[in-house]
Order: structure tokens, then C-alpha cells, then sequence
């Protein structure tokens, strides 16, 4: 047995928490940089809503519930969604904010999703779920993560489920005999974890897991942020490079490698 | 009863008729559709890559009580199976809702759309495309 290992100890840790929880949370790599995103949100609610700017976003998206109805909601989370990613220091940011836990689970040449989804979910609002699904089953990649980020505290139903991994296989073999995702959700419900994540950290997951939502039953309205990251060169399904994908980082080795052309002109 | 919500969007993660379509696009055409028709789109659902599954279809249709009706991307993600298709015909129209589809413009409101959707599916089956 050696006594150097490839990784190191901190690494291999983050690794087996992944394996075997399906999930690992952590603080944000770019605190500043997660701020900036917060603050943007809710001044892109602030101008949806006319109201004037602020100086407590948390409070602001927290209690967004307060100032808009739920047949507004898709149009205020529109609004944000597209104003959050026409800013061009917005992706970079994000990427930011979960670097080293991206670049130790999934690697450091990566694509990622073009747009960072948006989810908003007011106390007792059944119009924005997300049933019992795992991303892989609507045509992403196996070896995709998603990078999970709130921008208020998150607990109970305030937040995400997921499906911890020694569960899953079974629950998928026990699918093809039931009818709709809302069974599905019965059937996984009792072994299904709500993950709490405060403010200030981020959650990258393992998206061949089941997981989604349930209507938020807890005081204040859910904000969060999702996006997909891969290798570049792991396998694609059906959200493909170019259309849903854009390389972030491709190192000068691989550039060479792709142009690299043998000699050529032999007869012999 | 509680005001109904609009028109649930529905596209898919597999082929159809051979081809793929980015699911970005289904959802630009069936939001043009929408818009073209004056109805009241929402966010819509993908169904599984899994050959066979339709279990979000089934959720869509468990939540019809509370829509107008369903906008798919295309008539051709409806099942192969006849007979489950009627069922799903039955339970659009009986809960007083409406199917659309967007890429062939087609839209189900009565019983007496029924045969001419069918008639496009059975042809679609047997022609052969050069």
C-alpha cells in the first residue's frame, strides 16, 4: 500500500459524501459573488413589482409572497430568470460559487448549461411543482451534477427532496408498474430526504437520483438556482452540446490535442 | 369551482417519427401556438426518455381539473395504443377541457375530432416517407 495517495484527504471526503449521500453541501466558494446574485434578484423583483430597491434583499425574496399573487408569479420569475442571465458576469459568478466542489466531483474541463433555471415557490402555492423525476429520465446526461443554490434559507418543504442513493435502484425497478409521478412520490415518500441548506451554501447533487418538490408549507417564499455541469468530454444525451451545453473550461492540452494532425502524404 | 389555470404544455425526450427536436424548441413552438391561439400557456412538462413510459402525461391529465387543457408539441407523442389514446380523448373532453397540438395545429374539443386525429395517426403508421 502506497503512502501518497492521488487525491487528497479533504478530496477523497467530498467524493465518498457524494457516493453515498447523493448530495454534498458546502459554503459558498465566492460569498461576495453569491451576494451580488441575491441583490440582483431582488432588484429585478423590486422593478417587476415597481417598487423601489431596497437594502435587505433576503428580506425582499423571502417575503416576496407578501407582494405578489400566484397568477403573477411566472411573470415576476420570468423577469429575474432573463435579467439574471443577460448580466454577463452572472454564469461566471455561479460557477464561482461551487468551483473546487465542482471541479473535484465532475473534473476541470466542463460545460455548462447555457441558462441558470430559476425557481420560486410562495407558502402554499401547488402551481409551480416539480413532480418525483431524476433529470436523466427527460434527456440529461448521466454524468451530469446540478449545482443547487438558494438565496434564502431552505428547510422541510421550503426546500428540495432527494432520493438517497442505497433507494434507488430498487424504487426505479418498482417504476414501470405504477401509473403517474405523483405515485411514484407516494411510493418513495417515506425514504425521500428534504435537505436544509442555509444561505451562504451551496448543494451539488446527483441528478440520476429522484428528488423534486412539494407545495411549500413553511413561512417564507423559496428562492433558488439550478444548473447543469459536465465534463466536456463525457457522454451527452439529449440536451446536447451547443444547443443546451457551452465549454467554461477546455485546457490548452485538450485545444492541442483536437487540432493535432499526423503527418500525411505517405505512398509507401 | 376555483378559476381553471390555462393550457399545460407538453413535449417530449424522445424521437418522433425518426426525428429530434431540442426541447427548447418544442417549448418556443407550443408557446407560439399559444400565443397565435390566445391561450394561456404553462411552463410545460417533459415526458420520459424511456420508451413506453407516459407517466407524465398521466400526471398532466390527473391535473386537468384545475386546467383549460394540454398543448403537446406534437400529435405523434400521443401512446400507440388506440385504445388508451380514447381513454385519453375521454378524460380531456368529459373533464370539459381541450388537446391541442402545436406542430400540426390540431386541436381536440369534441368527440367529433376524434376520428379525423386518429386518421392522421393510423396514416402516419402505414406511409412510408422517401
Amino acid at each position: 500500500m502506497t503512502d501518497t495517495a492521488f487525491l487528497e484527504a479533504d478530496e477523497q471526503a467530498l467524493a465518498q459524501r457524494f457516493i453515498d449521500d447523493g448530495f454534498v453541501t458546502t459554503p459558498a466558494d465566492d460569498r461576495a459573488g453569491l451576494d451580488r446574485i441575491q441583490r440582483r434578484a431582488a432588484e429585478l423583483a423590486a422593478d417587476f413589482l415597481k417598487l423601489p430597491h431596497g437594502n435587505d434583499p433576503y428580506a425582499m425574496l423571502d417575503t416576496i409572497h407578501t407582494r405578489v399573487s400566484v397568477d403573477d408569479l411566472n411573470g415576476l420569475r420570468l423577469h429575474v430568470f432573463n435579467g439574471l442571465n443577460a448580466e454577463p458576469w452572472f454564469r461566471p459568478t455561479y460557477f464561482r460559487l461551487a468551483r473546487s466542489t465542482i471541479e473535484t466531483i465532475v473534473g476541470n474541463e466542463l460545460c455548462m448549461q447555457r441558462r441558470v433555471n430559476l425557481s420560486i415557490q410562495l407558502p402554499g402555492d401547488d402551481s409551480s411543482l416539480l413532480a418525483t423525476h431524476s433529470d436523466v429520465w427527460s434527456g440529461d446526461s448521466p454524468f451530469e451534477v446540478v449545482v443547487w443554490v438558494p438565496l434564502v434559507d431552505v428547510h422541510r418543504t421550503k426546500s428540495m427532496y432527494l432520493l438517497p442513493p442505497s433507494l434507488n435502484g430498487d424504487m426505479q425497478d418498482r417504476m414501470a408498474s405504477l401509473r403517474s409521478a405523483e405515485e411514484l412520490y407516494q411510493t418513495i415518500k417515506p425514504h425521500a430526504t428534504f435537505i436544509e441548506i442555509p444561505y451562504g451554501h451551496v448543494m451539488l447533487f446527483n441528478q440520476t437520483l429522484m428528488h423534486g418538490n412539494r407545495v411549500n408549507e413553511e413561512a417564507g417564499s423559496r428562492w433558488s438556482m439550478n444548473c447543469r455541469f459536465k465534463s466536456i468530454m463525457s457522454p451527452y444525451a439529449d440536451k446536447r452540446f451547443g444547443e443546451f451545453f457551452e465549454p467554461i473550461l477546455l485546457r490548452p492540452a485538450t485545444r492541442v490535442g483536437m487540432q493535432y494532425k499526423l503527418p500525411g502524404g505517405f505512398h509507401g | 369551482m376555483a378559476e381553471r389555470a390555462g393550457h399545460r404544455g407538453y413535449i417530449g425526450a424522445r424521437p418522433l417519427n425518426g426525428s429530434r427536436t431540442p426541447q427548447h424548441v418544442q417549448n418556443i413552438v407550443i408557446r407560439d401556438y399559444a400565443r397565435r391561439k390566445n391561450l394561456h400557456y404553462l411552463l410545460s412538462a417533459a415526458e420520459h426518455t424511456m420508451p413506453g413510459s407516459y407517466m407524465v402525461l398521466e400526471d398532466i391529465l390527473d391535473e386537468l381539473p384545475r386546467l383549460r387543457g394540454l398543448i403537446l408539441y406534437s400529435i405523434f407523442m400521443l401512446p400507440p395504443d388506440e385504445a388508451r389514446r380514447r381513454k385519453i380523448y375521454d378524460r380531456v373532453l368529459s373533464e370539459g377541457c381541450d388537446l391541442h397540438a402545436a406542430v400540426e395545429e390540431i386541436t381536440l374539443s369534441s368527440r367529433d375530432n376524434i376520428q379525423a386525429v386518429e386518421d392522421i395517426l393510423l396514416v402516419n403508421k402505414f406511409a412510408t416517407i422517401l
